[in-house]
Protein backbone atom coordinates (compact mmCIF):
# COMPACT_ATOMS: atom_id res chain seq x y z
CA UNK A 1 0.00 0.00 0.00
CA UNK A 2 1.38 3.52 -1.15
CA UNK A 3 0.28 6.72 -0.93
CA UNK A 4 0.84 10.11 -2.55
CA UNK A 5 -0.05 13.30 -1.20
CA UNK A 6 -0.11 16.77 -2.66
CA UNK A 7 0.02 19.06 0.42
CA UNK A 8 -1.00 23.01 -0.43
CA UNK A 9 1.36 22.84 -3.69
CA UNK A 10 2.39 26.19 -5.43
CA UNK A 11 4.59 26.06 -8.64
CA UNK A 12 5.62 28.67 -10.67
CA UNK A 13 8.20 28.32 -13.94
CA UNK A 14 11.90 28.67 -12.60
CA UNK A 15 12.87 30.94 -15.14
CA UNK A 16 9.95 33.28 -14.94
CA UNK A 17 9.70 33.93 -10.92
CA UNK A 18 8.08 37.45 -11.85
CA UNK A 19 5.18 35.96 -13.38
CA UNK A 20 1.97 34.64 -10.75
CA UNK A 21 1.86 31.08 -9.63
CA UNK A 22 0.77 28.15 -11.63
CA UNK A 23 0.00 26.15 -9.00
CA UNK A 24 -1.62 27.93 -6.25
CA UNK A 25 -2.19 25.54 -2.97
CA UNK A 26 -3.09 22.07 -4.46
CA UNK A 27 -4.62 19.72 -2.31
CA UNK A 28 -4.70 15.64 -3.57
CA UNK A 29 -4.16 12.22 -2.20
CA UNK A 30 -3.65 9.22 -4.29
CA UNK A 31 -3.54 5.70 -2.95
CA UNK A 32 -2.75 2.89 -4.20
CA UNK A 33 -5.49 0.85 -6.38
CA UNK A 34 -7.07 4.28 -7.14
CA UNK A 35 -7.28 5.54 -10.46
CA UNK A 36 -7.69 9.23 -10.08
CA UNK A 37 -8.84 11.18 -13.19
CA UNK A 38 -7.75 15.26 -12.76
CA UNK A 39 -10.02 17.34 -15.63
CA UNK A 40 -10.49 21.00 -16.50
CA UNK A 41 -9.88 23.84 -18.88
CA UNK A 42 -6.41 24.17 -20.78
CA UNK A 43 -3.88 26.17 -19.03
CA UNK A 44 -5.11 25.86 -15.72
CA UNK A 45 -1.99 23.52 -14.51
CA UNK A 46 -2.79 20.26 -15.31
CA UNK A 47 -0.12 19.07 -16.86
CA UNK A 48 2.23 21.64 -14.94
CA UNK A 49 1.08 19.28 -11.75
CA UNK A 50 1.95 16.14 -13.43
CA UNK A 51 5.55 17.54 -14.20
CA UNK A 52 6.25 18.83 -10.85
CA UNK A 53 5.36 15.61 -9.07
CA UNK A 54 7.51 14.35 -11.75
CA UNK A 55 10.46 16.60 -10.87
CA UNK A 56 10.82 18.36 -14.05
CA UNK A 57 13.45 20.96 -13.08
CA UNK A 58 11.63 23.39 -15.41
CA UNK A 59 9.32 24.20 -12.19
CA UNK A 60 9.89 25.82 -9.05
CA UNK A 61 8.14 24.38 -5.71
CA UNK A 62 7.77 27.97 -4.08
CA UNK A 63 5.72 26.62 -0.83
CA UNK A 64 3.88 23.19 -0.01
CA UNK A 65 4.73 19.55 -0.39
CA UNK A 66 4.88 16.15 -2.39
CA UNK A 67 4.93 13.42 -0.05
CA UNK A 68 5.35 9.66 -1.11
CA UNK A 69 4.56 7.31 1.70
CA UNK A 70 5.46 9.61 4.44
CA UNK A 71 8.68 11.32 2.72
CA UNK A 72 9.21 14.27 1.19
CA UNK A 73 10.08 13.53 -2.35
CA UNK A 74 11.04 17.41 -3.28
CA UNK A 75 14.63 16.92 -2.57
CA UNK A 76 14.93 13.95 -5.18
CA UNK A 77 16.06 14.50 -8.94
CA UNK A 78 13.85 13.13 -11.78
CA UNK A 79 15.40 9.94 -12.12
CA UNK A 80 15.02 9.08 -8.25
CA UNK A 81 11.43 9.83 -8.24
CA UNK A 82 11.24 7.36 -11.06
CA UNK A 83 12.93 4.57 -9.35
CA UNK A 84 10.51 5.62 -6.46
CA UNK A 85 7.90 4.51 -8.40
CA UNK A 86 6.40 7.29 -10.60
CA UNK A 87 5.67 7.46 -13.94
CA UNK A 88 4.79 10.01 -16.34
CA UNK A 89 3.28 9.30 -19.86
CA UNK A 90 4.13 12.38 -21.48
CA UNK A 91 1.92 14.68 -23.87
CA UNK A 92 5.15 15.56 -25.90
CA UNK A 93 7.40 12.79 -25.38
CA UNK A 94 11.57 13.43 -26.49
CA UNK A 95 12.35 11.99 -29.82
CA UNK A 96 15.80 10.71 -29.49
CA UNK A 97 18.00 8.67 -32.55
CA UNK A 98 20.87 6.64 -31.63
CA UNK A 99 19.06 5.03 -29.27
CA UNK A 100 16.63 2.18 -29.96
CA UNK A 101 12.98 1.75 -28.40
CA UNK A 102 13.93 -1.60 -26.94
CA UNK A 103 17.15 -0.57 -25.64
CA UNK A 104 15.73 2.33 -24.26
CA UNK A 105 12.96 0.18 -22.22
CA UNK A 106 15.38 -2.02 -21.01
CA UNK A 107 17.32 0.53 -19.87
CA UNK A 108 14.67 1.70 -18.13
CA UNK A 109 13.45 -1.51 -16.60
CA UNK A 110 17.08 -2.00 -15.18
CA UNK A 111 17.36 1.46 -14.19
CA UNK A 112 15.10 -0.38 -11.30
CA UNK A 113 17.19 -3.29 -10.77
CA UNK A 114 20.04 -4.02 -8.63
CA UNK A 115 23.28 -3.89 -11.02
CA UNK A 116 23.59 -7.88 -10.28
CA UNK A 117 19.84 -8.92 -11.34
CA UNK A 118 19.51 -6.90 -14.63
CA UNK A 119 16.84 -8.07 -16.60
CA UNK A 120 17.43 -11.40 -19.07
CA UNK A 121 17.44 -10.68 -22.24
CA UNK A 122 15.57 -13.43 -23.85
CA UNK A 123 13.07 -12.80 -20.77
CA UNK A 124 12.97 -9.14 -21.46
CA UNK A 125 12.00 -9.54 -25.06
CA UNK A 126 9.19 -12.17 -24.34
CA UNK A 127 7.38 -9.47 -22.55
CA UNK A 128 8.29 -6.81 -24.94
CA UNK A 129 6.34 -8.67 -27.83
CA UNK A 130 3.76 -9.53 -25.59
CA UNK A 131 3.37 -6.38 -24.68
CA UNK A 132 3.63 -5.16 -28.24
CA UNK A 133 1.09 -7.40 -29.16
CA UNK A 134 -1.39 -6.11 -26.82
CA UNK A 135 -1.23 -2.40 -27.59
CA UNK A 136 -1.59 -3.58 -31.49
CA UNK A 137 2.00 -2.43 -32.00
CA UNK A 138 4.12 -3.35 -35.49
CA UNK A 139 7.17 -5.38 -34.33
CA UNK A 140 9.76 -3.11 -36.11
CA UNK A 141 8.68 -0.42 -33.44
CA UNK A 142 11.16 -2.13 -30.88
CA UNK A 143 13.71 -1.44 -33.21
CA UNK A 144 13.05 2.21 -34.71
CA UNK A 145 15.52 5.02 -32.82
CA UNK A 146 13.31 6.24 -29.52
CA UNK A 147 10.26 7.97 -30.90
CA UNK A 148 12.18 9.25 -33.98
CA UNK A 149 9.54 9.68 -36.85
CA UNK A 150 6.83 8.44 -34.86
CA UNK A 151 3.38 9.79 -35.49
CA UNK A 152 1.36 11.66 -32.71
CA UNK A 153 -0.53 8.51 -32.17
CA UNK A 154 2.49 6.17 -32.17
CA UNK A 155 4.14 7.86 -29.48
CA UNK A 156 1.20 7.90 -27.03
CA UNK A 157 1.20 4.12 -27.74
CA UNK A 158 4.76 3.63 -26.70
CA UNK A 159 4.17 5.55 -23.61
CA UNK A 160 1.59 3.05 -22.51
CA UNK A 161 4.16 0.50 -23.59
CA UNK A 162 6.72 1.98 -21.36
CA UNK A 163 4.48 2.04 -18.91
CA UNK A 164 3.08 -1.85 -18.82
CA UNK A 165 6.96 -2.41 -19.28
CA UNK A 166 8.17 -0.69 -16.68
CA UNK A 167 5.57 -1.30 -13.60
CA UNK A 168 5.42 1.62 -11.88
CA UNK A 169 3.44 2.14 -8.24
CA UNK A 170 2.25 5.78 -9.76
CA UNK A 171 1.70 6.17 -13.37
CA UNK A 172 0.43 9.52 -14.58
CA UNK A 173 -0.66 10.21 -17.71
CA UNK A 174 -0.87 13.49 -19.27
CA UNK A 175 -3.18 13.74 -22.31
CA UNK A 176 -2.56 10.04 -23.07
CA UNK A 177 -5.93 10.26 -25.17
CA UNK A 178 -5.24 13.41 -27.61
CA UNK A 179 -4.53 12.84 -31.00
CA UNK A 180 -5.66 9.42 -31.04
CA UNK A 181 -8.93 7.93 -32.71
CA UNK A 182 -11.60 5.92 -31.15
CA UNK A 183 -9.83 2.71 -31.83
CA UNK A 184 -6.45 3.70 -30.29
CA UNK A 185 -8.24 5.10 -27.62
CA UNK A 186 -9.76 1.60 -27.05
CA UNK A 187 -6.12 -0.31 -27.01
CA UNK A 188 -4.49 2.38 -25.21
CA UNK A 189 -7.38 2.20 -22.30
CA UNK A 190 -7.24 -1.40 -22.64
CA UNK A 191 -3.36 -1.33 -21.66
CA UNK A 192 -4.21 0.91 -18.76
CA UNK A 193 -6.66 -1.42 -17.38
CA UNK A 194 -4.37 -3.92 -17.30
CA UNK A 195 -2.54 -2.42 -15.02
CA UNK A 196 -4.74 -2.20 -12.40
CA UNK A 197 -4.53 -3.81 -9.38
CA UNK A 198 -3.95 -2.79 -5.58
CA UNK A 199 -0.27 -1.81 -6.03
CA UNK A 200 -1.27 0.34 -8.63
CA UNK A 201 -2.37 4.14 -8.67
CA UNK A 202 -2.98 6.66 -11.49
CA UNK A 203 -3.30 10.00 -12.24
CA UNK A 204 -4.97 11.02 -15.85
CA UNK A 205 -5.52 14.18 -17.40
CA UNK A 206 -7.64 14.69 -19.38
CA UNK A 207 -10.33 16.90 -21.23
CA UNK A 208 -12.88 14.71 -22.69
CA UNK A 209 -14.89 12.34 -20.47
CA UNK A 210 -14.45 10.11 -23.33
CA UNK A 211 -11.22 8.35 -21.92
CA UNK A 212 -13.17 8.29 -19.04
CA UNK A 213 -15.75 5.48 -20.51
CA UNK A 214 -13.26 2.88 -20.93
CA UNK A 215 -10.88 3.81 -18.63
CA UNK A 216 -13.45 4.50 -15.04
CA UNK A 217 -12.16 6.35 -12.69
CA UNK A 218 -12.56 6.16 -8.90
CA UNK A 219 -11.80 9.56 -8.05
CA UNK A 220 -12.63 12.64 -10.55
CA UNK A 221 -10.75 16.34 -9.27
CA UNK A 222 -11.24 19.14 -11.54
CA UNK A 223 -8.51 22.32 -11.41
CA UNK A 224 -9.44 25.47 -12.50
CA UNK A 225 -7.01 28.97 -12.23
CA UNK A 226 -4.26 26.28 -10.42
CA UNK A 227 -6.71 24.51 -7.83
CA UNK A 228 -8.45 21.76 -7.57
CA UNK A 229 -11.80 23.07 -7.10
CA UNK A 230 -14.56 20.06 -7.21
CA UNK A 231 -14.15 16.24 -6.16
CA UNK A 232 -16.16 13.60 -6.86
CA UNK A 233 -16.48 9.57 -8.19
CA UNK A 234 -17.00 8.76 -11.49
CA UNK A 235 -20.49 10.28 -12.19
CA UNK A 236 -18.71 13.87 -11.65
CA UNK A 237 -17.08 13.05 -14.98
CA UNK A 238 -20.19 12.76 -16.91
CA UNK A 239 -22.30 15.42 -15.38
CA UNK A 240 -19.23 17.91 -16.71
CA UNK A 241 -19.48 16.78 -19.95
CA UNK A 242 -23.14 18.17 -20.06
CA UNK A 243 -22.49 21.57 -18.43
CA UNK A 244 -18.76 22.18 -19.16
CA UNK A 245 -16.37 23.75 -17.35
CA UNK A 246 -17.76 27.68 -17.50
CA UNK A 247 -20.21 27.03 -14.41
CA UNK A 248 -17.36 25.83 -11.46
CA UNK A 249 -15.68 28.72 -9.84
CA UNK A 250 -12.55 28.84 -8.04
CA UNK A 251 -13.22 28.51 -4.07
CA UNK A 252 -16.49 26.44 -4.26
CA UNK A 253 -14.22 22.84 -3.47
CA UNK A 254 -16.16 20.40 -2.28
CA UNK A 255 -13.37 18.78 0.28
CA UNK B 1 57.81 22.57 -58.09
CA UNK B 2 55.88 22.03 -54.53
CA UNK B 3 56.59 25.89 -53.12
CA UNK B 4 54.86 26.99 -55.67
CA UNK B 5 51.68 25.89 -55.02
CA UNK B 6 49.50 26.83 -52.35
CA UNK B 7 47.96 25.54 -49.63
CA UNK B 8 43.84 24.63 -49.82
CA UNK B 9 41.85 26.71 -48.10
CA UNK B 10 41.43 25.72 -44.43
CA UNK B 11 39.39 28.67 -42.70
CA UNK B 12 40.93 28.59 -38.76
CA UNK B 13 43.14 25.62 -39.09
CA UNK B 14 46.74 26.40 -39.06
CA UNK B 15 47.47 23.94 -41.76
CA UNK B 16 51.15 25.60 -42.05
CA UNK B 17 52.14 24.91 -39.07
CA UNK B 18 50.94 21.41 -39.08
CA UNK B 19 53.10 20.68 -42.28
CA UNK B 20 55.86 22.91 -40.43
CA UNK B 21 56.49 19.99 -37.81
CA UNK B 22 57.71 17.65 -40.97
CA UNK B 23 55.92 14.25 -41.58
CA UNK B 24 57.30 10.83 -40.30
CA UNK B 25 59.21 9.29 -43.49
CA UNK B 26 60.40 5.73 -41.98
CA UNK B 27 58.97 2.97 -44.58
CA UNK B 28 56.21 0.91 -42.98
CA UNK B 29 53.84 -2.00 -44.07
CA UNK B 30 51.47 -1.14 -47.16
CA UNK B 31 47.44 -0.67 -45.78
CA UNK B 32 46.20 -4.40 -45.79
CA UNK B 33 43.21 -4.68 -48.46
CA UNK B 34 40.98 -7.67 -48.35
CA UNK B 35 39.06 -7.43 -52.07
CA UNK B 36 37.91 -10.15 -54.42
CA UNK B 37 40.75 -11.05 -57.00
CA UNK B 38 38.64 -9.35 -59.88
CA UNK B 39 40.00 -5.76 -58.01
CA UNK B 40 43.89 -4.68 -58.78
CA UNK B 41 45.93 -3.96 -55.75
CA UNK B 42 49.65 -3.41 -55.92
CA UNK B 43 52.99 -1.56 -53.73
CA UNK B 44 54.74 0.49 -56.43
CA UNK B 45 57.29 2.83 -55.32
CA UNK B 46 56.03 5.77 -56.43
CA UNK B 47 52.62 7.30 -56.75
CA UNK B 48 51.88 9.17 -60.41
CA UNK B 49 49.38 11.69 -58.94
CA UNK B 50 48.24 15.03 -60.22
CA UNK B 51 49.38 17.70 -57.53
CA UNK B 52 46.77 20.21 -56.86
CA UNK B 53 47.86 21.71 -53.70
CA UNK B 54 50.73 22.17 -51.91
CA UNK B 55 49.05 19.79 -49.36
CA UNK B 56 49.26 17.29 -51.98
CA UNK B 57 53.27 17.44 -52.36
CA UNK B 58 53.61 17.30 -48.71
CA UNK B 59 51.49 13.66 -48.82
CA UNK B 60 53.44 12.74 -51.91
CA UNK B 61 56.94 13.24 -50.79
CA UNK B 62 58.83 10.26 -48.96
CA UNK B 63 55.79 8.07 -48.03
CA UNK B 64 55.62 6.07 -46.00
CA UNK B 65 53.88 3.62 -47.83
CA UNK B 66 52.03 3.37 -51.62
CA UNK B 67 48.90 1.50 -52.72
CA UNK B 68 46.93 1.38 -55.26
CA UNK B 69 43.44 -0.12 -55.50
CA UNK B 70 41.52 -0.38 -59.47
CA UNK B 71 38.17 -1.69 -58.84
CA UNK B 72 37.01 -2.33 -62.70
CA UNK B 73 34.22 -1.48 -65.22
CA UNK B 74 31.21 -2.96 -64.15
CA UNK B 75 32.31 -5.14 -60.82
CA UNK B 76 29.70 -5.13 -58.42
CA UNK B 77 29.71 -6.26 -55.11
CA UNK B 78 27.42 -5.96 -51.86
CA UNK B 79 30.65 -6.97 -49.51
CA UNK B 80 33.35 -4.68 -49.03
CA UNK B 81 36.52 -4.30 -49.89
CA UNK B 82 38.15 -3.61 -46.90
CA UNK B 83 41.35 -1.25 -46.33
CA UNK B 84 43.31 -1.47 -43.16
CA UNK B 85 45.61 1.44 -42.42
CA UNK B 86 49.23 0.20 -41.16
CA UNK B 87 49.80 0.01 -37.40
CA UNK B 88 52.46 3.11 -37.26
CA UNK B 89 52.28 4.82 -40.37
CA UNK B 90 50.69 6.95 -42.28
CA UNK B 91 51.13 6.76 -46.34
CA UNK B 92 48.72 7.11 -49.48
CA UNK B 93 46.03 5.73 -51.53
CA UNK B 94 44.59 6.00 -54.86
CA UNK B 95 41.52 4.53 -55.81
CA UNK B 96 39.99 4.10 -59.15
CA UNK B 97 36.56 2.80 -59.62
CA UNK B 98 35.51 1.76 -63.33
CA UNK B 99 32.70 2.64 -65.14
CA UNK B 100 29.30 1.20 -63.89
CA UNK B 101 31.28 -0.40 -61.01
CA UNK B 102 29.09 -0.88 -57.72
CA UNK B 103 31.63 -0.90 -54.42
CA UNK B 104 31.56 -0.77 -50.53
CA UNK B 105 34.82 0.51 -49.24
CA UNK B 106 35.46 -0.07 -45.59
CA UNK B 107 38.79 2.04 -44.77
CA UNK B 108 40.00 2.12 -41.36
CA UNK B 109 42.83 4.16 -39.56
CA UNK B 110 44.67 3.52 -36.34
CA UNK B 111 47.97 4.47 -36.41
CA UNK B 112 50.47 5.58 -34.13
CA UNK B 113 53.56 8.00 -35.08
CA UNK B 114 54.59 11.62 -34.53
CA UNK B 115 53.79 13.55 -37.87
CA UNK B 116 51.38 11.06 -39.69
CA UNK B 117 50.46 12.20 -43.57
CA UNK B 118 47.84 10.38 -45.38
CA UNK B 119 46.20 11.20 -48.47
CA UNK B 120 43.59 9.13 -50.22
CA UNK B 121 42.73 10.10 -53.78
CA UNK B 122 39.62 8.33 -55.06
CA UNK B 123 38.41 8.55 -59.38
CA UNK B 124 35.17 7.42 -59.61
CA UNK B 125 33.73 7.37 -63.61
CA UNK B 126 31.09 7.06 -65.05
CA UNK B 127 27.66 5.68 -63.60
CA UNK B 128 29.63 4.70 -60.61
CA UNK B 129 28.05 4.17 -57.39
CA UNK B 130 30.38 4.27 -54.56
CA UNK B 131 29.59 3.59 -50.86
CA UNK B 132 32.47 4.52 -48.62
CA UNK B 133 32.96 4.01 -44.61
CA UNK B 134 35.98 6.17 -43.55
CA UNK B 135 36.78 4.94 -39.91
CA UNK B 136 39.69 7.66 -38.47
CA UNK B 137 40.93 6.37 -35.14
CA UNK B 138 44.51 7.89 -35.18
CA UNK B 139 46.82 7.62 -31.73
CA UNK B 140 49.46 9.54 -33.15
CA UNK B 141 49.78 12.90 -31.76
CA UNK B 142 49.33 14.91 -34.93
CA UNK B 143 47.92 13.90 -37.97
CA UNK B 144 47.65 16.00 -41.69
CA UNK B 145 45.06 13.50 -43.30
CA UNK B 146 43.53 14.65 -47.10
CA UNK B 147 41.11 12.62 -49.66
CA UNK B 148 40.23 14.37 -52.27
CA UNK B 149 37.25 12.24 -54.45
CA UNK B 150 37.07 13.26 -58.45
CA UNK B 151 33.37 12.00 -59.93
CA UNK B 152 32.47 11.37 -63.57
CA UNK B 153 29.07 11.75 -65.35
CA UNK B 154 26.13 10.17 -63.68
CA UNK B 155 28.40 9.02 -60.43
CA UNK B 156 26.77 8.14 -56.85
CA UNK B 157 29.31 8.98 -53.71
CA UNK B 158 27.89 7.72 -50.09
CA UNK B 159 30.19 8.48 -47.53
CA UNK B 160 30.81 8.46 -43.73
CA UNK B 161 33.36 9.79 -42.48
CA UNK B 162 33.85 8.50 -38.23
CA UNK B 163 36.79 10.81 -36.66
CA UNK B 164 37.61 8.97 -33.34
CA UNK B 165 40.94 10.14 -33.62
CA UNK B 166 43.02 11.25 -30.77
CA UNK B 167 45.77 13.47 -33.72
CA UNK B 168 45.72 16.99 -33.19
CA UNK B 169 45.62 18.38 -36.89
CA UNK B 170 43.30 19.02 -39.85
CA UNK B 171 41.29 15.88 -41.69
CA UNK B 172 40.52 17.33 -45.37
CA UNK B 173 37.62 16.01 -47.88
CA UNK B 174 37.62 17.25 -50.98
CA UNK B 175 34.59 16.15 -53.69
CA UNK B 176 34.62 17.70 -56.89
CA UNK B 177 31.68 16.81 -58.96
CA UNK B 178 32.65 16.86 -62.47
CA UNK B 179 30.56 15.54 -64.50
CA UNK B 180 26.88 15.73 -65.07
CA UNK B 181 24.63 14.64 -62.30
CA UNK B 182 27.16 13.47 -60.06
CA UNK B 183 25.61 13.02 -56.46
CA UNK B 184 27.84 13.01 -53.47
CA UNK B 185 26.76 12.55 -49.68
CA UNK B 186 29.64 13.71 -47.12
CA UNK B 187 28.20 12.38 -43.51
CA UNK B 188 30.71 13.49 -40.87
CA UNK B 189 30.37 12.43 -37.01
CA UNK B 190 33.45 13.49 -34.63
CA UNK B 191 34.38 12.59 -31.05
CA UNK B 192 36.76 15.20 -29.97
CA UNK B 193 38.46 14.43 -26.50
CA UNK B 194 41.60 15.45 -24.45
CA UNK B 195 43.20 18.39 -25.51
CA UNK B 196 42.70 17.66 -29.10
CA UNK B 197 42.81 20.53 -31.77
CA UNK B 198 41.54 19.26 -34.54
CA UNK B 199 39.83 20.19 -37.54
CA UNK B 200 37.70 19.57 -40.78
CA UNK B 201 37.21 20.54 -43.86
CA UNK B 202 34.44 19.20 -45.97
CA UNK B 203 34.73 20.97 -49.15
CA UNK B 204 32.14 19.99 -52.23
CA UNK B 205 32.61 21.49 -55.46
CA UNK B 206 29.92 21.04 -58.34
CA UNK B 207 32.02 21.36 -61.79
CA UNK B 208 29.16 20.22 -63.87
CA UNK B 209 25.42 20.82 -64.40
CA UNK B 210 22.83 19.26 -61.85
CA UNK B 211 25.62 18.19 -59.44
CA UNK B 212 24.61 17.62 -56.49
CA UNK B 213 26.39 17.74 -53.26
CA UNK B 214 25.29 17.46 -49.63
CA UNK B 215 27.47 18.19 -46.53
CA UNK B 216 26.46 16.86 -42.54
CA UNK B 217 29.31 17.27 -40.07
CA UNK B 218 27.89 16.60 -36.48
CA UNK B 219 30.89 17.10 -33.76
CA UNK B 220 30.81 15.88 -30.61
CA UNK B 221 33.59 17.78 -27.59
CA UNK B 222 34.16 17.00 -24.50
CA UNK B 223 37.08 18.07 -21.70
CA UNK B 224 39.50 20.46 -23.43
CA UNK B 225 39.46 19.46 -26.93
CA UNK B 226 38.92 21.84 -29.60
CA UNK B 227 36.72 21.08 -33.05
CA UNK B 228 36.63 22.98 -35.69
CA UNK B 229 34.15 22.37 -38.75
CA UNK B 230 34.18 23.90 -42.17
CA UNK B 231 31.86 23.12 -44.84
CA UNK B 232 32.97 24.21 -48.13
CA UNK B 233 30.02 24.38 -50.95
CA UNK B 234 31.24 25.88 -54.17
CA UNK B 235 28.75 26.23 -57.41
CA UNK B 236 31.30 27.39 -60.15
CA UNK B 237 29.62 29.29 -63.05
CA UNK B 238 27.79 27.17 -65.42
CA UNK B 239 27.19 24.51 -63.37
CA UNK B 240 23.36 25.51 -63.83
CA UNK B 241 20.58 23.43 -61.89
CA UNK B 242 23.14 21.97 -58.98
CA UNK B 243 22.63 21.72 -55.59
CA UNK B 244 25.11 22.52 -52.34
CA UNK B 245 23.28 21.90 -49.06
CA UNK B 246 25.39 21.51 -45.84
CA UNK B 247 24.42 21.26 -42.01
CA UNK B 248 27.44 21.71 -39.49
CA UNK B 249 26.67 20.75 -35.69
CA UNK B 250 28.74 21.03 -32.45
CA UNK B 251 27.77 20.30 -29.42
CA UNK B 252 29.62 21.07 -26.04
CA UNK B 253 30.24 18.70 -23.47
CA UNK B 254 31.92 21.05 -21.20
CA UNK B 255 33.03 24.40 -20.33
CA UNK B 256 36.78 24.17 -21.50
CA UNK B 257 35.31 22.41 -24.75
CA UNK B 258 35.63 24.87 -27.84
CA UNK B 259 33.94 24.40 -31.26
CA UNK B 260 33.56 26.33 -34.63
CA UNK B 261 30.96 25.34 -36.89
CA UNK B 262 31.68 27.37 -40.49
CA UNK B 263 29.52 26.76 -42.98
CA UNK B 264 30.88 28.70 -46.65
CA UNK B 265 28.76 28.87 -49.70
CA UNK B 266 30.66 29.87 -52.60
CA UNK B 267 27.98 30.32 -55.50
CA UNK B 268 29.16 31.47 -58.90
CA UNK B 269 25.96 30.44 -61.01
CA UNK B 270 22.41 32.01 -60.97
CA UNK B 271 20.64 28.96 -61.84
CA UNK B 272 21.35 26.66 -58.77
CA UNK B 273 20.01 26.04 -54.95
CA UNK B 274 21.85 26.03 -52.27
CA UNK B 275 21.38 26.11 -48.33
CA UNK B 276 23.39 25.51 -44.56
CA UNK B 277 22.94 24.97 -41.23
CA UNK B 278 24.72 25.66 -38.49
CA UNK B 279 25.04 25.57 -34.53
CA UNK B 280 26.85 25.20 -31.69
CA UNK B 281 24.85 24.17 -28.23
CA UNK B 282 24.60 21.83 -24.94
CA UNK B 283 23.36 18.68 -23.86
CA UNK B 284 19.16 18.89 -25.34
CA UNK B 285 17.72 19.31 -21.87
CA UNK B 286 14.66 18.02 -22.46
CA UNK B 287 15.81 14.85 -24.16
CA UNK B 288 17.94 14.78 -20.52
CA UNK B 289 14.44 15.05 -18.75
CA UNK B 290 12.44 12.68 -20.73
CA UNK B 291 15.09 9.63 -20.26
CA UNK B 292 15.78 10.33 -16.68
CA UNK B 293 12.10 10.50 -15.72
CA UNK B 294 12.07 6.47 -17.02
CA UNK B 295 15.14 6.46 -14.08
CA UNK B 296 18.23 5.99 -16.08
CA UNK B 297 20.89 7.62 -14.48
CA UNK B 298 22.36 11.28 -15.86
CA UNK B 299 25.53 9.75 -16.76
CA UNK B 300 24.33 7.25 -18.93
CA UNK B 301 21.06 9.46 -20.04
CA UNK B 302 23.81 11.67 -20.96
CA UNK B 303 25.51 9.06 -22.99
CA UNK B 304 22.38 8.56 -25.02
CA UNK B 305 21.85 11.74 -26.17
CA UNK B 306 25.13 12.56 -27.28
CA UNK B 307 25.01 8.97 -29.22
CA UNK B 308 21.83 10.26 -30.90
CA UNK B 309 23.93 13.77 -31.93
CA UNK B 310 26.47 11.58 -33.52
CA UNK B 311 23.55 9.08 -35.15
CA UNK B 312 22.79 11.77 -37.47
CA UNK B 313 26.53 12.00 -38.97
CA UNK B 314 26.75 8.37 -38.62
CA UNK B 315 23.44 7.10 -38.89
CA UNK B 316 24.86 5.55 -42.88
CA UNK B 317 26.74 2.93 -40.70
CA UNK B 318 24.81 -0.21 -41.22
CA UNK B 319 27.13 -2.91 -39.90
CA UNK B 320 25.99 -3.80 -36.34
CA UNK B 321 29.60 -4.06 -34.61
CA UNK B 322 31.49 -1.40 -36.24
CA UNK B 323 28.05 0.64 -34.68
CA UNK B 324 28.65 -0.76 -31.64
CA UNK B 325 32.36 -0.33 -31.60
CA UNK B 326 31.66 3.36 -32.34
CA UNK B 327 28.85 3.35 -29.49
CA UNK B 328 31.36 1.68 -27.23
CA UNK B 329 33.99 4.58 -27.60
CA UNK B 330 31.71 7.16 -26.73
CA UNK B 331 31.03 5.43 -24.00
CA UNK B 332 33.87 5.37 -22.62
CA UNK B 333 35.80 8.16 -24.07
CA UNK B 334 32.68 10.13 -21.99
CA UNK B 335 33.01 7.77 -18.56
CA UNK B 336 36.68 9.03 -18.71
CA UNK B 337 35.78 12.76 -19.05
CA UNK B 338 33.55 12.48 -16.49
CA UNK B 339 36.45 11.07 -13.81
Amino acid sequence: MSILEIKDLHVKVKEEPEHPEILRGVNLTIKSGEIHALMGPNGNGKSTLAETIMGNPRYLVTQGDIVLDGQSILPLGVDERARAGLFLGMQYPAEISGVTNAEFIRAAINARRPEDDQVPIMQFLKDLDKTMAILKMPEDMADRYLNQGFSGGEKKRNEILQLMMVHPGLAMLDEIDSGLDIDALRIVAHGVNLMRGPEFSSLIITHYQRLLDYIVPDVVSVMKDGEIIETGGADLAKSLEKTGYEHLKVGDANA
Amino acid sequence: MPETLTLPNTPKIHLARYLAQGKDDTPCAPVEVTAPTAVTVAHPVKLTQNTVNGLDSWLLEAPQQVTTIDVPAGFQADTPIVLRGPATGGGVIQIHVGEDAHVVLQERWQADGDVLGVGVWLTADAGATVDWLTYDAFIAPVAVVQRTVDLGAGTTLNWTIAGFSHNSGASLATVNLNGLGAHATINVGVLASGRQHVGYVTAVTNQAQKTVGHINQHGVITDKAHLIFNGIGHIVKGARGSDAQQENRVLMLNQDARGDANPILLIDENDVTAGHAASVTRVDARQMYYLMSRGLQEALAKRLVIRGFLEAGLGEIADPELKQELFDTIDETLVNADA
